[in-house]
């Protein structure tokens, strides 16, 4: 059975765009983790052999890098204006607890909500701050001697950080919160997923359908 | 002399616990070599340099003037082992030629081993020797910055580290190194530990008898010794001979930092695990309500988000206007 425009149910959560940009991202994010795990975790150098060995491990996780931070500055550009804090996130922030025990605020949220805005920002942040922190571990010739371990002391920590996000956003978005994975991959999120979570949000969009 | 031969591993980079002692007493360990090279009987003749390469047949690089007597400027990934030439003018009209055999000191605390992400691509043997295997180098190259002597070379057309490996193919099979048989004047001498510090120990005393007030046995401490040590006359030249007075493992004081890190690191990413874990059983998958609900609930949020602020329009809730 075909489907037509017209049969397509629910509400447009991600345009092609915010998609590619979000998978750009996770892939190239993922590959970053594991090879990272790798390079950092002599317990975990078996991912080396994985992805192709040590040498391939070494040669491509700098180039990956760069994708991935350009994704998250082509993200930064298409979410900007979402992303921009105002005042309702104060009072989501305060309404926290009783959003982790019941996986839903009592604000009326807009289009995202204080914590995705929080691990946005915290995405761009990162991202820029692993690329400067690991371009001397891709040229060593940069710096000497102690400057490359303290660069790789940051590239590690900020690394962990970002593993301990990425946790709770798959957490989040996949076993916590059903309905929010076919906002990322088919684009559109059911009716009552949208009213529920971004209420504020979905207004917008049903007045802009009426 | 005498070294047990065969090969026990003492350390491998990036592989947890590493040891491969087995025998029932630890304190029967191999015999640590060292190699000593005694300044005071090195006329500059560069007999090691040529051994190295012949040994190890590396690459001849060309070579041209700069105003030293020194064959090449720097070691390379194919020039192992290189004689350094120094002028220094001294005080009353008076100069000091220094000459030293640079090559890798084979650390007891290699700082190219710590810094290593690549299991086994640098390996320390029990006899001392630290050596390179570059079937399992990645070419990060962090060798490079972890050592204190700036001896490791990448090569840019393997894409892979080189450095001297001590001949370890021939102490193996009972053969001093390359550089040591071809030393004619017995300024390089190879034997254990114990016997060239014996041997480096007298000579500084007879140094000192014949004047040179600084002479030192180099052997930092800071490196927990060498197995390349150096009997320096003028010791209180280290820095002019190219040897830093208290050399440590590159960015050292980050190592611990680090590997508090790492164990931080894999006990938090256990735990947002097993976390994560917990929380779903505890609390469960969170669906939205049926649809005339969901939607209901989202009016009245409405209704009091345009209480709050007036002028605004429907839909404009929790967004910037």
């Amino acid at each position: 059975v075909s489907v037509r425009p017209e049969q397509e149910s629910g509400v447009l959560r991600y345009s092609l765009l915010e998609r590619v940009v979000h998978w750009l991202v996770a892939i190239a994010f993922i590959y970053l983790m594991l090879s990272g795990f790798a390079l950092g975790y002599p317990r975990a150098t078996w991912l080396y052999d994985v992805l192709g060995g040590g040498q391939t491990v070494r040669f491509v996780h700098p180039i990956v890098g760069v994708a991935f931070t350009l994704g998250v500055v082509l993200m930064l550009v298409v979410w900007l204006r979402d992303m921009a804090f105002d005042g309702s996130d104060r009072a989501w922030a305060r309404d926290l607890p009783s959003y982790v025990r019941e996986g839903h605020s009592r604000v009326d949220v807009g289009r995202f909500n204080a914590g995705q805005k929080g691990y946005f920002w915290f995405s761009v942040a990162t991202g820029v701050l692993l690329l400067v922190s690991g371009l001397p571990l891709w040229f060593p010739g940069l710096m000497t001697g102690g400057w490359n371990q303290l660069a790789r002391l940051v590239h590690h920590a900020l690394f962990l950080l970002t593993v301990g996000g990425f946790i709770i956003h798959v957490y989040m978005s996949t076993v916590m919160l059903p309905g929010t994975m076919p906002g990322m991959t088919g684009g559109r999120v059911t009716r009552a997923w949208a009213a529920w979570h971004h209420p504020g949000w979905f207004r917008k969009q049903e007045a802009g359908r009426n | 002399m005498s070294t047990e031969l065969g090969l026990a591993v003492k350390r491998r980079s990036a592989t947890p616990s590493s040891g491969t002692n087995i025998r029932r007493d630890h304190s029967i360990k191999q015999v640590e070599v060292s190699k000593l090279v005694d300044i005071d009987l090195c006329i500059g003749c560069k007999a090691c340099e040529v051994a190295c390469k012949e040994w190890n047949d590396l690459e001849v690089e060309e070579t041209h003037n700069f105003g030293s007597y020194q064959s090449h400027e720097d070691l390379t990934a194919s020039t192992w082992d290189l004689m350094r030439f120094n002028e220094v003018e001294l005080e009353g009209n008076d100069i000091a030629w220094l000459i030293r055999k640079d090559s890798c000191l084979h650390c007891e605390e290699p700082g190219c081993l710590l810094a290593c992400p690549a299991p086994g691509a640098v390996v320390q043997y029990e006899n001392g020797i630290v050596d390179f295997d570059q079937d399992n180098c990645i070419g990060c190259q962090y060798c490079v910055s972890g050592c204190p002597f700036d001896i490791p070379r990448f090569d840019s057309r393997t894409k892979k580290v080189y450095k001297c490996t001590m001949c370890v193919d021939r102490v193996t099979n009972g053969l001093e190194p390359a550089c040591v048989k071809a030393c004619p004047t017995g300024s390089i001498r190879f034997g254990t530990k114990e016997d060239m510090t014996i041997y480096g120990e007298e000579k500084v005393s007879k140094l000192k008898a014949r004047g040179f007030d600084d002479a030192v046995l180099y052997d930092p401490e800071g490196v927990k010794g060498l197995h390349m040590m150096y009997v320096v006359p003028r010791g209180e030249m280290l820095e002019e001979y190219g040897l830093p007075n208290e050399p440590t493992v590159r960015g050292a004081s980050f190592f611990p930092v680090m590997s508090g890190l790492r164990k931080l690191g894999s006990l938090a990413t256990w735990a947002g695990l097993f976390g994560a874990g917990l929380f779903f059983l505890r609390t469960g998958r969170r669906f939205p309500p049926p649809e005339d609900e969901a939607l209901a609930s989202a009016r009245e949020k409405g209704r009091e988000t345009d209480m709050r602020s007036p002028g605004e329009t429907d839909g404009k809730g929790g967004e910037r206007s």
